[in-house]
């Protein structure tokens, strides 16, 4: 095999030369800052790949470039699992990273912060920062912004209010107790009804349930020291398995719930709850438009009716545990942009103009939720309107766990709190996998 | 770039010496028009596979040495850390799983039984639809159809069949068996914890119903190159041995088979290769999460810790890692078995 | 070893044989067959059925029958008045053209390496065989970011080159693995007449080998059309990222099918159904391509040995 190494170094040799020119033009985007007055190309790629978002997102394009003739916008969708774990890595990587993009915030936005490929837009667009509120800071590092949500909700119980009255059970009167929650469970399933559909088989819609009960149940100073220093010293992260443990142990979930998808295709947790298959699901604010659809669809209705979310669900808030410390604080999370620290100035133009309150208003008809927290009391389905009210009468936010610790740790932490919760393994084990990741 | 690797046989050309000056003159023409057409014929292929293959295991060599990220790959130049690190512990996992020793048992119990299951399997379906028959063209092309599936769309598939709100278990309530349907074929979790033997993956449903799905997608495959080996073992040989009185399947076993011998080694050398690198139907088939049914191959495991955790290095330093394994087994196999087809002696 | 005798009981034996064959193997032989069929279209009959219904019907009648029978999924596709029509025939057209161009180019140099290997009498045969057989080794999903970087260095990105020249280099390694003994088989005896008469190995590779290695080359062309068929992430970068722009007539033949199915996500969720009747569709080319070339895999050989 002597004559391997010739072709070895001949590859090494080519590969040096590739890492110098990755170095090279690695931070690079392809817009390069243009005085304003030449011409300018704005390259967005975003998420939205089906409709009504696809059209929504090209029409605001068209319509920034019609107000600022000297500008063109470049969109592309792409899904999303692939845009962010592949690529705009490679994109970043390879010197072709787009100007305005796709950000989760959180630990994930944290390391582009570091890496320089950010801008910092806290001065930039510092008004736009202001309308949006308590949402941006899930895209800020060390109290600089790097990033701006274009939608932003809670997560809480997304019921089936057939199902629920069918059990008896009053839709005005939502449980705001465990032991309320528990007692409607018992009541459903004497009427033999599946009170809880989980989309297991995607980890993260498990993993929610922990997420939820750690909220509720350590304070906001115990998260604080947890997500900064890894520090889980304080003793309420203990109670987190045995609280969550309570709920386990009332049975109330879909059979087969660890093997159930949540949102791909029909038969899902969200199909269930759309389809009166399952009373409740535990999701986020964008549930409500994947159920409509499915809804839509058996009912032969158009695609944009909103008969499901008026007229057959409600929503009410994780419950508090008598033992928390949570003192009112939520769960939520949002979609936002940021913009590439080497991209023309107009691209932050054009993000003001995608939070600007008349395309957030255009935006939040589609049945999306809002980013700008004043526009949160327009919305009429009683789903949403409860969950933007939770939200404005919550005392502070916490963004989805997985998100706020950053890719290294969430899928570690996932993987530990589904194993506990399908009976494997000990609560421990979750707070040990979360603390041992971030040390890394 | 020339090609080092490319010599002409000394003996061609020890024989073209001594002799006379007109004919060496000639001789030594000819050696230079072999030596071109050797560039000619292997040249064009070794250009873009060098390109194209090489460098970039070159670049995930330079990357094995680093613990960067996505977006900044080259970065904390740590040695040869992340090599250690895989053969003893994944960082940050406490379920105390040996996951990448799992991942290279999983890969073995996997090839062993490609070769034992999927092989008799292809060589069967093989010589029934070399036999004259009605509809032949018509099996085949129905045989290749999962072939042409892509992976992507298998995953799809068989998730909505084997789901718990799935078809399967619709047919199997419908035909009385409602005892059969909470068993979460793509969720056995028996096989993922720590304390779970090293072979308890026999044991799960889920990688049965794993193996089932890639014989499904693979067996066609095999099927098509031994049809195409099928082809070469002349008819009269048949017929030869059927005037011998030979039974069809005496005839099979003493003559086509054996003739069938250098197409088997290599789909054997294809399949052995394959079950190593086995990633797609994996990854899609437990929700881009195989290690909470155990089911990890050394490819998931790369990709989950490369891509879903942003460790390139470490997901680097696994690919070279799976790469010489491999190539370590495919030289073997090679030396000992291939080497005959392949080999300069026939 | 015909003789007289031999032709007069081969006759008669061949009388007996075809008894045996049509009176009791024969149903044997189908219903094997059947058993293989089924087992291996199953489920691909549970996607072209999936296709004709609606995704409620999926969900709550997971192994029935389409109830009512929808026709609207792949009418949708296949109408060019559609959203969809457009976007589905050009990708037929982007899909072919990549796939028939990558078959045909790794079958020539695939063959071309394979002679050189098999029939050269190179003392490095062994260690071309590895080193192409290396290239099997190692995962490609690793591969992204170099090759990414090659081909803007060379100015392919966003065509359809940027495709063709690395899914050839991809597809190499298994087509000089099979072809190789598969040449090796073939007798030498033909070679070395070919060479008395004066002919060059360059024209025997031209007139008499690639007539008789057609099976072998119909096969890793089957191989090498499957897998552009159904490329995604190097399409993904190479097309979508590349932002490819490539309009033929009224179509748009920017992406390839893979990339297709994308189409079908509303914005939030997907449309099952639709994707199904999109595969259903998608798999009709690829399918027919593999019928047409059947026959040669089949008979190819043995007829020219026999000659």
């Amino acid at each position: 095999m002597k004559k391997l190494r010739a072709g070895g170094i001949v590859a090494l040799a080519t590969t040096t030369a590739l890492i110098a020119a990755a170095c090279g033009s690695g931070s690079g985007g392809t817009g390069g800052a243009t005085a304003s007055g030449d011409n300018v190309t704005i390259t967005w790629w975003h998420n939205g790949t089906g409709d009504p978002l696809l059209s929504f997102w090209e029409d605001v394009a068209k319509e920034f470039e019609a107000k600022n003739p000297h500008v063109t916008i470049n969109v592309t969708a792409y899904q999303n699992e692939e845009l962010r774990n592949t690529v705009l890595p490679n994109a970043f990587t390879g010197g072709n990273a787009p100007d305005l993009f796709q950000s989760w915030g959180g630990g994930e936005l944290a390391q582009w912060a570091k890496d320089g490929i950010v801008k910092d837009l806290t001065d930039l667009a510092a008004d736009t920062v202001k309308a949006i509120g308590t949402p941006a800071t899930a895209w800020q590092v060390d109290g600089k912004t790097y990033g701006l949500p274009y939608t932003f909700g809670p997560a809480g119980f997304w019921v089936n209010l057939d199902l629920w009255e069918q059990a008896g059970l009053d839709k005005a009167n939502f449980p705001t107790t465990w032991d309320e929650l528990f007692s409607a469970w018992t009541q459903l399933k004497d009427h033999n009804i599946t009170p809880v559909a989980v989309g297991g088989l995607d980890g993260w819609p498990a993993a929610h349930w922990w997420y939820h009960t750690a909220v509720s149940t350590v304070s906001a100073e115990g998260f604080q020291k947890a997500m900064a220093d890894g520090d889980f010293s304080d003793p309420q992260w203990a109670l987190v398995g045995s609280n969550l443990q309570t709920i386990l142990d009332a049975h109330a979930f879909n059979q087969g719930w660890e093997a159930t998808s949540a949102q791909q295709g029909a038969a899902s947790s969200a199909g269930m709850v759309a389809l009166g298959q399952a009373t409740m699901e535990l999701m986020g604010v964008w549930n409500g438009g994947v159920m409509g659809g499915i809804y839509n669809e058996q009912k032969g209705l158009a695609q944009d009716s909103q008969e499901l979310q008026e007229n057959h669900l409600g929503w009410f808030p994780f419950p508090a545990f008598s033992n928390g410390q949570g003192d009112g604080r939520i769960l939520g999370g949002g979609d936002g942009f940021s913009v590439h620290a080497n991209a023309p100035a107009e691209t932050v133009d054009f993000l003001e103009y995608i939070l600007s309150e008349d395309v957030q208003r255009r935006y939040v008809a589609l049945g999306n939720s809002p980013a700008l927290a004043k526009l949160g009391a327009e919305i009429k389905d009683p789903a949403q309107a409860a969950a933007q009210k939770a939200l404005a009468d919550a005392s502070g936010v916490q963004l989805w766990l997985d998100t706020a610790f950053g890719p290294a740790v969430a899928t570690p932490m996932n993987n530990a709190i589904v194993a506990f919760m399908q009976g494997q393994g000990s609560a421990d084990q979750v707070i040990s996998a979360i603390s041992g990741a971030m040390k890394g | 770039m020339s090609n080092p690797v490319v010599t002409v046989d000394p003996r061609v050309a020890k024989a073209t010496r001594g002799s006379t000056p007109n004919a060496s003159k000639a001789k030594r023409a000819r050696r230079w028009r072999e030596r071109l057409e050797v560039i000619g014929f292997t040249g064009p292929a070794l250009l873009v596979f060098v390109l194209f293959v090489f460098v970039p295991i070159g670049y995930a060599i330079v990357l094995s040495l680093f613990d960067g990220t996505p977006t900044a790959p080259i970065r904390n130049f740590v040695g040869f850390q992340n090599f250690t690190e895989i053969f003893t512990t994944g960082r940050g996992e406490t379920l105390g799983q040996p996951w990448f020793w799992n991942a290279v048992r999983n890969n073995f119990i996997i090839a062993a039984m490609s070769l034992l299951i999927q092989g008799p399997i292809a060589i069967g379906v093989a010589l029934l639809l070399n036999r004259k028959m009605k509809f032949r063209g018509f099996f085949r092309l129905m045989i290749f159809v999962p072939y042409v599936l892509s992976e992507v769309i298998t995953g799809v598939i068989f998730s909505l069949m084997l789901s718990p709100q799935g078809a399967l278990n619709d047919w199997l309530t419908r035909l009385g068996f409602e005892q059969f349907t909470n068993f979460m074929w793509l969720m056995d979790t028996s096989a993922a914890p720590a304390d779970a033997g090293f072979f308890s993956i026999l044991g799960s449903r889920t990688f049965w119903a794993m193996f089932a799905i890639l014989t499904w997608k693979y067996v066609g495959l095999a099927i098509i190159l031994f049809l195409a080996g099928l082809s070469g073992v002349p008819e009269e040989l048949n017929e030869a041995a059927a005037i011998d009185g030979a039974s069809w399947w005496q005839t099979q076993r003493k003559i086509t088979i054996p003739l069938l011998g250098p197409t088997i080694r290599i789909w054997a050398f294809l399949s052995l290769i394959g079950s190593f690198q086995l990633f797609d139907m994996v990854w899609i088939l437990t929700g881009q999460q195989p290690g909470r049914t155990g089911l990890h191959t050394m490819a998931t495991f790369m990709v989950d810790q490369g891509m879903n955790r942003n460790r390139v290095g470490f997901g680097s330093a696994i690919a070279i890692v799976l790469f010489v394994i491999t190539l370590i087994i495919a030289l073997t196999y090679q030396k000992f078995i291939l080497s005959r087809d392949i080999g300069k002696e026939s | 070893m015909a003789t007289a005798t031999l032709d007069s009981r081969r006759i008669v034996d061949q009388e007996l044989k075809k008894k045996r064959v049509f009176s009791w193997s024969q149903p044997w032989v189908y219903l094997v067959a059947l058993v293989a069929l089924a087992l291996s279209i199953g489920p691909v009959i549970f996607v072209v059925l999936g296709g004709f219904r609606t995704n409620p019907q999926l969900l709550l009648n997971p192994g029935g029958l389409p109830d009512p029978w929808v026709w609207d999924n792949y009418g949708q596709i296949l109408d060019p008045s559609t959203r969809f029509g457009p976007m589905f025939f050009g990708q037929v057209i982007a899909s072919l053209s990549i796939a028939l161009l990558t078959t045909a180019f790794v079958v020539l140099l695939g063959v071309s390496v394979a002679y050189a290997i098999a029939r050269f009498n190179l003392k490095s045969g062994p260690v071309l065989f590895s080193i192409f057989a290396a290239g099997l080794m190692f995962p490609a999903t690793i591969a992204i970011l170099p090759t990414w970087m090659i081909l803007q260095s060379v100015n392919l990105v966003g065509t359809w080159a940027g495709v063709i020249i690395p899914q050839v280099a991809f597809a190499l390694p298994t087509t000089v693995v099979i072809l190789t003994p598969f040449i090796k088989a073939i007798p030498k005896e033909l070679e070395e007449a070919a060479s008395l008469d004066g002919t060059s190995r360059t024209g025997f590779f031209f007139r008499i080998l690639l007539p008789l290695a057609k099976p072998g080359m119909v096969t890793v062309g089957v191989l090498a059309f499957v897998g552009s068929w159904n490329a995604y992430m190097l399409p993904l970068f190479v097309l979508r990222v590349g932002g490819a722009h490539v309009p033929i007539g009224p179509f748009d033949a920017s992406v390839t099918l893979p990339l297709g199915v994308q189409a079908f996500q509303t914005q939030f969720s997907s449309s099952t159904t639709m994707i199904m009747a999109f595969t259903s569709l998608a798999m009709i080319p690829a399918l027919i391509f593999f019928l047409a070339m059947e026959k040669h895999i089949v008979n190819g050989l043995s007829g020219a040995v026999k000659g």
